[in-house]
């Protein structure tokens, strides 16, 4: 169970409307179709979701937690609450693929780092005409992404490593490369841009 | 940082990660809490984390995953009611397929039928006019949804800051250069177009229990209006958050004086703590 297949007439509830013509638009209109059935708490819906990006979200849980019943743990439980809270995520700013990848990021850096729950995501805003929602362009935005993320120089890296898998505080990280407060907040950063430029490009 | 200054992004991108101490991430919160660009400024970020999130190498989900996530669901259906717009759409295609095939159609004589087919005409018409009302009805409750969404949002930002300046056991801290206890000081923020005041005082000094420290806005022209009490807490914090006061008044100063408990509604001297408003302020 990678990334289903889309199914763009037999789920979606669109007869009547008229079919978008760019694909890449009409993956991310059916994010909100769906959104929408969940709200009507239909369960087919949420598992349609659950199929869309389940593998996204398990994959970086288990990068951070490096263990495969931690790392299904928070994802059954980002998508769990999703389905309590549909409401939670506001889709008329941000991608929804984004919002869980960042809410999950947080949950398994809170139960690697056995804090409290962090604060709600409010919104994920990706880089204009970027669209997780389509296979296609997803996998070339994780190549791209990939691509960059090798190519930082090494202080960089380790430190936005750190920070974003390890969930090390920036003083943690100081202490632990021996560099200033300050060069560590600079290099991560630095590192984000870089990875919004390639994106971007 | 709450006020006259935005976060810079590389703090933003800290908080975006839970990477900043306690102290610091409460700062930045406040700050958020009261600006719109840096909640934008930080959705961005959060969107570049996502991508980092992206980097990793993709796992296919454990066996059975997906069932255990439909066994989950089905156990447990979520309270909220389903909204009315759903239901809607399911009776308009039963009715239109039952007028499509009566049973006993070879019994009826032709003027039945031609009068059948003109009455299933009309109706079909008038589906397609239902279903295009009910499509633009759609379409409208999602962008009321949207922005009842995009207000409760707001609304529990503006919570959250009068939270953080109204609680009790919220931590309030004056800095200073030397090791000399601090002075009494006080700061108010004031957009005279809402008529919002917001003043925190610190480090002020006891009160009997008969008297109370009142605030005031000193308008160009016209007399101080009364703008809140407060008492002190045991560490000398006391604060003021959106008195009612008038509308479009351009302060000149602020002050705060004492007075008995209850206030007053002209100012006693002396003015115990005083500031005057740079000019400008919408």
């Amino acid at each position: 169970m990678t990334d289903s297949p889309e199914n763009p007439s037999g789920s979606t509830g669109t007869y009547g409307r008229p079919p978008y013509s760019d694909p890449s638009r009409f993956s991310a209109a059916q994010d909100e179709l769906l959104l929408q059935r969940v709200r009507a708490r239909e369960q087919k819906a949420m598992t349609d979701l659950f199929e869309r990006y389940g593998s996204m979200v398990y994959s970086v849980a288990l990068r951070v937690l490096k263990d495969p019943g931690h790392a299904e743990d928070v994802m059954q439980d980002v998508f769990f609450n999703l389905w309590e809270n549909p409401r939670s995520f506001v889709s008329s700013r941000g991608s929804l693929g984004a919002w869980l990848l960042v809410v999950a990021r947080n949950r398994a850096i809170d139960a690697l780092r056995r804090r409290k729950p962090s604060d709600p995501v409010d919104e994920v805003v990706l880089p204009a005409k970027t669209n997780l929602a389509s296979d296609v362009e997803r996998n070339t935005i994780m190549e791209k992404v990939r691509l960059v993320m090798n190519g930082l120089p090494p202080d960089q890296q380790k430190s936005l490593q750190l920070a974003f898998f390890e969930g090390l505080s920036h003083s943690e990280i100081a202490a632990q490369t021996g560099d200033p407060l300050g060069t560590v907040k600079t290099r991560i950063r630095t590192a984000l841009i870089s990875v919004r430029k390639a994106i971007q490009a | 940082m709450t006020d006259d200054r935005h976060i810079p992004q590389e703090e933003l991108a800290l908080h975006a990660m839970q990477a900043l101490s306690g102290e610091e991430s409460a700062a930045v919160r406040l700050h958020l809490a009261g600006c719109a660009e840096c909640r934008e400024q930080l959705a961005e970020i959060a969107g570049d984390l996502a991508l980092v999130a992206m980097s990793v190498e993709q796992q296919a989900v454990p066996e059975g995953t997906r069932q255990r996530f439909v066994d989950r669901i089905t156990a447990k259906p979520a309270g909220l009611p389903a909204p009315a717009e759903q239901p809607a759409r399911t009776p308009v295609i039963s009715i239109a397929r039952e007028k499509k095939a009566p049973r006993s159609w070879m019994w009826v004589p032709w003027t039945a039928v031609a009068a059948l087919l003109i009455l299933s005409t009309v109706l079909g018409v008038k589906i397609f006019q239902m279903n295009q009302q009910l499509d633009s009805e759609d379409a409208l409750l999602r962008q009321e949804e949207r922005l009842i969404q995009r207000q409760n949002g707001e609304n529990i930002r503006a919570q959250a800051l009068l939270d953080v300046l109204t609680a009790p056991t919220a931590q309030r801290v004056t800095l200073t250069t030397g090791k000399n206890p601090p002075a009494p000081s006080a700061r108010a923020v004031y957009l005279p177009s809402r008529g919002a005041l917001v003043m925190q005082a610190s480090n002020m000094q006891p009160l009997p229990p008969n008297k109370t420290y009142e605030l005031w806005v000193i308008p160009a022209s016209g007399a101080p209006i009364p703008a809140g009490l407060f008492r002190p807490d045991a560490s000398g914090s006391g604060s003021i958050v959106l008195p009612s006061i008038p509308q479009g008044v351009q302060a000149k100063a602020f002050g705060i004086t004492i007075e008995n408990a209850g206030g007053s509604n002209t100012p006693t001297l002396p003015i115990v703590l005083s500031g005057t408003a740079p000019v400008g302020g919408e």
